[in-house]
Formats: C-alpha cells, sequence, structure tokens
C-alpha cells in the first residue's frame, strides 16, 4: 500500500528476511517495506509468545526489533539498502 | 497530617522488638523474632528491600563470598533455595554451578589463594583445566587459563525479595512501618522510644539497626562510633536474549558477576564504582567503570556481543574496616543490637537474620556472632573505648 | 574515532522544532552548538522528512515548514550529528551517544533538552497483533514512508490527530474504515475559542474534516476500541460507547473490519533525560502528565540542563518553535554572549509569540489528555506492558499486596523492565497503580530514570579490544 501520489521513490533493492527474499525501495524502513510485503508479523513476545510487529514507528516502543548485519536494531529506524540480510529475534535456544 | 501528640503505640504497650531497616538482614532478623514468638515492629524510611537488597546482583556464591563467611553463606543458600516452605514466597532462587576464572597467570595465583581460602572454611570448590571448564560452561572465552568450580552456586532475582518478605513478615504478624524514616532514638525505663518523621513515635524493648551503609549513622543515634565506608556498586542488565550461559561466574580479580536468569536477561556486575554516597545514595554510573565492567563481561563470554544493555543503576553496599560484618551487640548499650553492613551481604543476609534472632531470643546462635566493638573507633563519645 | 566537538557550549538533544530553533539561536549567538537526532535528518515528529532517496513530485513543489526548517539548519554553524543515539548523560554534562562510527561523547557547559514525545495508547485486548499501530505512528507512515496503514483502515482513539490521520489516508488513496473518536462531537465547540488563536491551524482541521464528510466515512463520537481479533487475515474491532470519562459502558456494540487498526489517546511527554538527571517534575494531567518543572526561560532545576517543547508539556509545533528559541536565548545569556539587556528584549518578544502559538497548542493538547477514569474498564487480562506481557490484573494484584508506586510496581510485576523502559505502558501503568491505591498520580510517581536512555549494543559500546585494555580497578577483598 504504497503512496504513489507526489513521491519518486529512491532505486527498487531487494533484500531478505529469515531467509526470504523481498522487495522494497532504497531508504525506505525496513519496518515499512517489511509492511507493505504483507510481512507484519516480526518475532513473539518473550514471555506469552504472542505475535508482534511495529508499533510507534519511532524507534521507542522496541517491538519491531530485527537482525540486521549481526546487529539489534528497531526495523523503523533502518533504512534499506540492497541485500541487506535481516532476521527476526528470538530469545528462544536456537 | 500527625501531631506530635500522636502515639502509634504506647509506652506502657511497647514492642518486644524494633528493627530499624527493612533489607534482607533486617526482614529476617523481624520474621525470626516473630516466629519466635516476639511482637515485631519493622521500620523502613522507604519500602522494604529497596536498596542494597532489591537492587543487588543476586549472586549466591562462595567464590566471591568473604572467606570467613562461607560457613554462613552455605547456610543461607539453603535458606534461598528453599524460600517458598520457611518464608511462604521465593525470590526464584536458581541452584547452578558456579565458576570463577583466570585469564592471566596472576589471576590463576589469585584464583588458588581464593579456592584454597574457601576450602579451609568448607567449601567444596575444585580446580578446572580450561576444557573442562567448557565443557561445564561451552560458551567461555576458549583463551581461559584456569577455573575454580563449585557446584554449590547459583542466583536469586533480588528485586523480587521485597514481595517475598512482604508476604512472610505479613503471616508472621510484624508490623510493618514503610516510608518512615527514624529521627532520633533514646531509652527511658528500660523502653526504646523511636521518633520518626511527623511526630510518629514507636516504643520497643529492644531494638535492631540493620540498616546496612546507614548503620554508621544508625549508631550515633545511640552515640556509637563505627565508621563504615559505602560502595557505590554498578550493575546493568540486557534485555532478554537467547541462552548464552548457564552457570554463575566471575573472575578470580573478582571484578566481574555474570549471570543469565531464566527469562533471558543477562546481568552484569563486580563492583565496578559509580558516583554517589550515603547521603544522596547512587547518584550515576561512569561511564568509563561501565564499559570496562562490559568488556569484561563480553570477554568471557563472547556471546554477549549479541546483547544490548536494557538498564544500568547503582546498589549502595557497605564495608566495615575488616570487611567483616557487624552482628551482636551494640557496645555499650543494652538491649541493642546491630546486623548487617557485609560486603555481599544479600548471599548470607537470611542466615545472618537468623542467628542474630535466635541470640536476642536467648537461644544459641546456629553460628558465631561478630562482635561489633572491634571495630569502635577509639573517639572520645564512644561508651567502651 | 576521536570526534573534533568534544568541548562545546551547547548540545542539544532532539532536532525538531525546539531543537533545530534552539540550536540555530544558540548558534546566531556565537555559540558553539552541537545538535543530536537519532534520525537521519532534522524535523523531529511533525516535520518528519522522507527517505534522503525519496523526492516529492508533481504539482506544490514548494517549500513546506520542515523543508524550511532543514534549509535553516543548514545554512547555521550549528554541528548536526544524525543517526546517533544518546544513551547517557552525566550530572557534569558529558553526552555519550553510540552512531554508525561506534561511540562518541561531548562535555558541554548547557544542555536542552528537546526529545519531544511518545505516543499514549490505552490498551485494550488484541491491541499488540501485527497490523495495529499508533495514531502518532500512522503519520510517520503516511507523511515520511508515503504508505497507508492497509487498504482499509480503523482510525480511532482521541484529539486533532484523529482527523488528520484520517485525511491522510484519504487523500494516499487509501480507504478509512471507520473514524472513532472517544469525545463527543461538542468536544470540537468547546476548543474552538484557542483555535481562534491560529486561524491557518483551524482551517486545516476544519478542511480535513470535509474531506472525511466527502469520503463518506462512518463517525463514531463518543466510542472506543473494546477489542481487536484476528479473523481470516484481517481485523475485527468491536466498537463500544464511552462515557464522559471515556470509560467504556454498556450500549450498543459495532463491528467493523478492517486490515489495519490505528489506535492514539494523545501523546506524553518525554521526560527520560530530565528524570536522568533528577531534575524536579510535576505532574500536569493537561500537559500530557509528568513534566519537568522549568522557568519561564526553559531552566530545570538542574543547573545548565534547559527543556523546551513538546517535552515540557503538550503545546504544539508552532509553539514548540517559539519556546526552542527562548531555550537558545537563556543558554547564550546563562554563559555569558548575551548581555542582559539585549537578553530580555529579545526574550519578551519570543515570549509574546510563545504565548499566543500555546494558546491553541495547549487546547489541542488537552483535548488529547487522559481522564484519570479512562483506565477503569480496561480489561482485567489485557496486556499492559507489551514487552513483558504484564497484564493489569497483575498490576492490581501487586498494588493489593502493597506496592506503593511505580518503582515499587515494576519490582513485583517486571512492568516497565523490558527494552522499552516503560515508555509504551508507564503512563497507564501508573494510572492503574493510582485507582487501585486510591491515591493520586504524584503518590505512585514515575519510574526512576537511568541510563541507557535507550538500549545499546554491547558491541557498540565496547568496541575492540584485548584483556590487557581493560582498565581493571583494585581487586575485590579475599
Amino acid at each position: 500500500m504504497r503512496i504513489t501520489k507526489g513521491v519518486t521513490r529512491g532505486e527498487p533493492v531487494s533484500f531478505t528476511f529469515n531467509g526470504v527474499r523481498y522487495s522494497g525501495y532504497a531508504g525506505e524502513s525496513v519496518a515499512a517495506a517489511l509492511f507493505a510485503s504483507g510481512m507484519a508479523h516480526l518475532r513473539d513476545s518473550p514471555r506469552n509468545h504472542q505475535p508482534r510487529g511495529m508499533f510507534c514507528l519511532m524507534g521507542s516502543c522496541q517491538e519491531c526489533l530485527v537482525w540486521v548485519n549481526g546487529r539489534k536494531v528497531p526495523a523503523c529506524q533502518q533504512p534499506l539498502v540492497e541485500s541487506l540480510q535481516v532476521s527476526s529475534i528470538s530469545t528462544e535456544a536456537p | 497530617m500527625t501531631s506530635t501528640l500522636d502515639v502509634v503505640n504506647p509506652a506502657d504497650r511497647p514492642f518486644d522488638a524494633a528493627v530499624i531497616g527493612a533489607g534482607v538482614m533486617g526482614c529476617s532478623t523481624a520474621f525470626h523474632l516473630a516466629q519466635g514468638g516476639m511482637k515485631v515492629a519493622l521500620i523502613d524510611r522507604g519500602q522494604l528491600c529497596r536498596e542494597a537488597s532489591g537492587v543487588n546482583a543476586g549472586t549466591l556464591t562462595l567464590h566471591m563470598t568473604r572467606a570467613a563467611l562461607v560457613p554462613y553463606a552455605m547456610k543461607a543458600w539453603e535458606m534461598w533455595m528453599t524460600a517458598e516452605q520457611w518464608l511462604g514466597a521465593g525470590v526464584l532462587a536458581t541452584h547452578v554451578p558456579g565458576l570463577t576464572l583466570a585469564f592471566t597467570e596472576a589471576e590463576c595465583e589469585m584464583l588458588e589463594q581464593r579456592a584454597a581460602a574457601r576450602r579451609e572454611y568448607g567449601a567444596n570448590i575444585n580446580i578446572l583445566t580450561p576444557q573442562q571448564a567448557l565443557e561445564v560452561e561451552p560458551g567461555l572465552n576458549p583463551r581461559l587459563l584456569k577455573a575454580a568450580h563449585c557446584d554449590i552456586d547459583g542466583f536469586a532475582t533480588a528485586y523480587l525479595t521485597g514481595r517475598a518478605f512482604r508476604q512472610g513478615l505479613d503471616a508472621q504478624q510484624v508490623a510493618l512501618y514503610e516510608n518512615l524514616p527514624v529521627e532520633a532514638v533514646d531509652r527511658r525505663n528500660g523502653v526504646f522510644r523511636i521518633s520518626c518523621r511527623g511526630g510518629r513515635v514507636l516504643h520497643a524493648r529492644r531494638i535492631v539497626l540493620a540498616g546496612g551503609v546507614w548503620i554508621e549513622p544508625m549508631l550515633a543515634w545511640l552515640g556509637v562510633r563505627i565508621p563504615i565506608k559505602t560502595l557505590i556498586n554498578q550493575l546493568s542488565i540486557t534485555e532478554r536474549m537467547r541462552p548464552v550461559m548457564r552457570t554463575v561466574m566471575s573472575v578470580a580479580n573478582g571484578l566481574l558477576s555474570l549471570k543469565q536468569f531464566a527469562n533471558g536477561t543477562i546481568l552484569i556486575g563486580g563492583g565496578w564504582q559509580g558516583i554517589g554516597d550515603r547521603e544522596r545514595g547512587g547518584v550515576e554510573a561512569v561511564p568509563e567503570n561501565l564499559i570496562g565492567n562490559m568488556r569484561l563481561a563480553r570477554y568471557v563470554v563472547p556471546a554477549m556481543s549479541e546483547g544490548r544493555i536494557a538498564r544500568i543503576w547503582l546498589g549502595l553496599e557497605a564495608e566495615t574496616a575488616d570487611a567483616m560484618p557487624i552482628i551482636g551487640d551494640v557496645p555499650g548499650v543494652e538491649d541493642a543490637y546491630v546486623v548487617g553492613s557485609a560486603h555481599s551481604g544479600y548471599t548470607s543476609g537470611p542466615f545472618m537474620g537468623k542467628i542474630i534472632a535466635q541470640y536476642i531470643l536467648g537461644r544459641q546462635p546456629e553460628m558465631p556472632l561478630f562482635d561489633p566493638a572491634r571495630l569502635l573507633s577509639r573517639h572520645p563519645g564512644n561508651e567502651e573505648a | 574515532m576521536d570526534n573534533v566537538d568534544k568541548d562545546v557550549d551547547l548540545v542539544v538533544l532532539g532536532a525538531g522544532p525546539a531543537g533545530v530553533n534552539a540550536a540555530i539561536t544558540a548558534n546566531r549567538h556565537g555559540l558553539k552548538v552541537v545538535l543530536v537526532d537519532q534520525n537521519h535528518a532534522a524535523g523531529g515528529q511533525v516535520f518528519r522528512p522522507m527517505p534522503e532517496t525519496f523526492t516529492p513530485s508533481g504539482g506544490s513543489a514548494a517549500p513546506g515548514e520542515g523543508d524550511e526548517l532543514r534549509q535553516r539548519l543548514a545554512r547555521s554553524q550549528v554541528r548536526v550529528y544524525f543517526n546517533h543515539t544518546v544513551w547517557n548523560v552525566s550530572t557534569d554534562l558529558r553526552v555519550d551517544a553510540v552512531g554508525p562510527d561506534g561511540p562518541v561523547h561531548w562535555r558541554c557547559r548547557a544542555l536542552v533538552v528537546a526529545s519531544g514525545t511518545t505516543e499514549r495508547v490505552v490498551p485494550f485486548p488484541g491491541w499488540t497483533l501485527p497490523n495495529v499501530m499508533g495514531l502518532a505512528a500512522a503519520t510517520i507512515l503516511l507523511k515520511s514512508q508515503k504508505m497507508l496503514p492497509g487498504a482499509d483502515t480503523l482510525v480511532a482513539g482521541c484529539g486533532p490527530l484523529l482527523t488528520a490521520v484520517a485525511a491522510g489516508i484519504v487523500d494516499g488513496g487509501g480507504r478509512v474504515a471507520a473514524l472513532v473518536d472517544a469525545a463527543p462531537r461538542s468536544a470540537w465547540l468547546k476548543a474552538s475559542p484557542a483555535m481562534v488563536s491560529r486561524p491557518d491551524l483551524m482551517w486545516q482541521g476544519v478542511k480535513w474534516l470535509a474531506q472525511i464528510k466527502t469520503a463518506g466515512i462512518p463517525i463514531f463520537s463518543a466510542h472506543a476500541i473494546e477489542k481487536v481479533e484476528a479473523v481470516d487475515g484481517r481485523l475485527r474491532a468491536t466498537l463500544a460507547p464511552v462515557d464522559s470519562d471515556r470509560r467504556i459502558g454498556g450500549g450498543e456494540r459495532h463491528a467493523v473490519h478492517a486490515d489495519a487498526v490505528v489506535v492514539g489517546n494523545g501523546l506524553v511527554p518525554g521526560t527520560d533525560v530530565t528524570r536522568l538527571l533528577r531534575a524536579e517534575h510535576t505532574f500536569n494531567r493537561k500537559l500530557g502528565g509528568w513534566v519537568a518543572v522549568t522557568d519561564e526561560y526553559c531552566r530545570t532545576s538542574v543547573p545548565g540542563l534547559y527543556a523546551a517543547g513538546d517535552g515540557c508539556g503538550i503545546s504544539g509545533a508552532a509553539a514548540a518553535i517559539h519556546h526552542g528559541e527562548l531555550a537558545g536565548l537563556a543558554v547564550a545569556h546563562d554563559v555569558g554572549s548575551l548581555d542582559e539587556h539585549s537578553f530580555e528584549r529579545e526574550a519578551a518578544a519570543v515570549q509574546r509569540r510563545l504565548s499566543k502559538a500555546r494558546r491553541f497548542g495547549q487546547a489541542m493538547g488537552a483535548l488529547m489528555a487522559l481522564p484519570s477514569r479512562q483506565v477503569e474498564t480496561i480489561a482485567p487480562d489485557t496486556v499492559v506492558c507489551r514487552c513483558e506481557d504484564v497484564t493489569r490484573a497483575e498490576i492490581d494484584a501487586a498494588v493489593a499486596g502493597g506496592a506503593r508506586d511505580m518503582n515499587q510496581l515494576k519490582a513485583w510485576t517486571r512492568c516497565g523492565m523490558g527494552p522499552c523502559q516503560g515508555r509504551s505502558c508507564g503512563d497507564v501503568a501508573a494510572e492503574l497503580a493510582a485507582l487501585k491505591a486510591g491515591c493520586g498520580r504524584s503518590e505512585v510517581g514515575f519510574f526512576t530514570g537511568r541510563a541507557p536512555l535507550r538500549p545499546v549494543s554491547l558491541e557498540q559500546l565496547t568496541g575492540d579490544y584485548d584483556y590487557a585494555d581493560i582498565p581493571l580497578p583494585k581487586a575485590a577483598p579475599l
């Protein structure tokens, strides 16, 4: 559900989330790009294992935390670049 | 609003004992006194177990306890592990092995010394090679040189202490007075008059000072001077993460404590100092000391790189001149007792409260006390120089 | 990395309208200023920029207020540190941050906190589901990421953001399943006298309302979401009537199906830094909750610490601009770069503009204030602390068991111990605690402020090092 009126986006890029390929636009937040691709469920809450996704979009709530290049970042604060590898965070043993 | 005539309990119906300071020592003392049949008041200027007892690392180890306190720590370990039974509620005390580690030759020497000293007091500590240590704790940095291992080890969740004791104290009908700072104590006709903020006054036949770092000003109420040093310990905790460790770890130099709770959070301690004092409490952390502490943690368990620090805080720890606790009679003051000011006091806390209570109840304490008179400062104000 | 800006006169935290204007104003009076923000450019919440890779297209390419703000900043000598997250501020005004190149820190003579607000959402069963997001969050999605929350979106909550978001969705080509406002229709009328002080902004609101009416969006006044459930890949929201305290009551329920639910119940001033530095705070419901006490020149009770913008109390973007200017002037004066007479003259002019802007902004803010009784009807098994899945029932039980303030509540339930550090739950949890304890918000207090201000990665903080690099203090006693 990207808005097209009034904006020209950057280059289309592809990235992966949990090994699955998705496409988005350079500079979009990872959270928004996944959301636009229908991937709203980013992780499970550690205590009750309930599905969670992006919520505040301002880097405060930490709900959209993901792994990017070996570091935990809120997906809403991470801009997309080509071939970015993103994965879910789990507190369970692998 | 209370007036100066608002008396909590009149002088002719005093409590059998009033414990001032509701940390683990004070709570345990009050609990055991009440269990022994006394009518007990427990007073704190804040909420119970919110100072050192509620914010420490919760390490239940023999490795970092003073060697001479090992027997006390072992008894207390049993109490923590069985708290649901005797107290009625627990602190998620978890039994896991404890490892203390050496990464340099100097640390190896320290490690052997510490292990030997503790063995003398009854701790079952054996030395491991790096390979053996890695079998116990696979996530360790393989550059380890030596490890000391103890089966009797583990941790508690310190912030649960208040809630746990609250239940036990209520069951023993201890009268708990939170948010009631004591301003002065004097003794008249065999009864202590405890004057609190707002004009409230409590009366008790006996008092027990259990104020941790604040025992020094408390003793001053009674004209007794024992200097107590206040350490400002920094602690930090990660957000929940995947399991990366299964033991309680320390380093031979005593500068790291590391453990992962069942909820996945990892607590980093080790006595790195922050800024603060007894009057203001813990004010703030020192960034260099935080980074030093975290570097040590990450070195010991490299998987800690994955972690994010969620919170950093400070706790005040008491240390007497000989680093041993004060448990016993307040020198020169009848019916006044003191318990506390122990380095790593949380580990042994419940047992120390139990033995002072035994003493006060006129019974033989399970283990010897630690006479406060030994630490009296040569000060003209003291009753006994 | 050794940064050149180690010793500066002023560090400003937050590059929204208040922060940018504080920085530019101080800089204009000769101060060496560093401006830090976690985003990639200035603008804050209200003037949030698009990603650098996006460009506006089509007809009106006239620069908006946000572009003007960014341009003025670029023309100044303020040194900006974007993509940096401040994790600690010491009482001696050392500021520690992490950025793309690792840790940095600055020492300064004065600090202006202008870090804005976070959103308040009053919980309901289902509020944690994916595709449920905040109202302010939706404005970020729309304005900055140029994205709709869903094909069909339910917009709910209270305050002026409701119409802004609904209109934004319509404008972007999306559908609004319904607009659910906790306030009765008459609320706008009560606010009108203040709105007249900013006719331009009032007109904006009227236009949005017209857009919504034209689109035929069903409007439910004096209603709130009772619950949201995931059904057949979509969301089903149950709407219920609320009373004047915004409590859910009896009466007819309405089911609304949507792809996304966007909900917000106002803004809460951010007090992370002022609480960390132990500044004095006061609770003011109309201003959004706890705020640092400031004098008329933005000074907090901590020497060298100033606060400006919505973080001092919800007053709107227009007021934030002038509040920031005032803070900049105060700092310039207090460090000796602006003489008394000039300061009083310039500050008086700014204060006049500030007062006028505040009238409108605070009236809007009051519409977003949380009525103390609204939390009464939160169902017991509703998660309140999202990070730790702590329910209302657990909070009530802790208070019933003797927990008397927010810090004790935290220790007894873990509410507030998660990575959001109490920002998402703190205000509502405090309201629930006060309700259960039968006391006021002042008595239950707030979570003690501690570092890090945001979770910070161990790897970033510790960097590359050897064992010998660790500065070990004296060993513990035997």
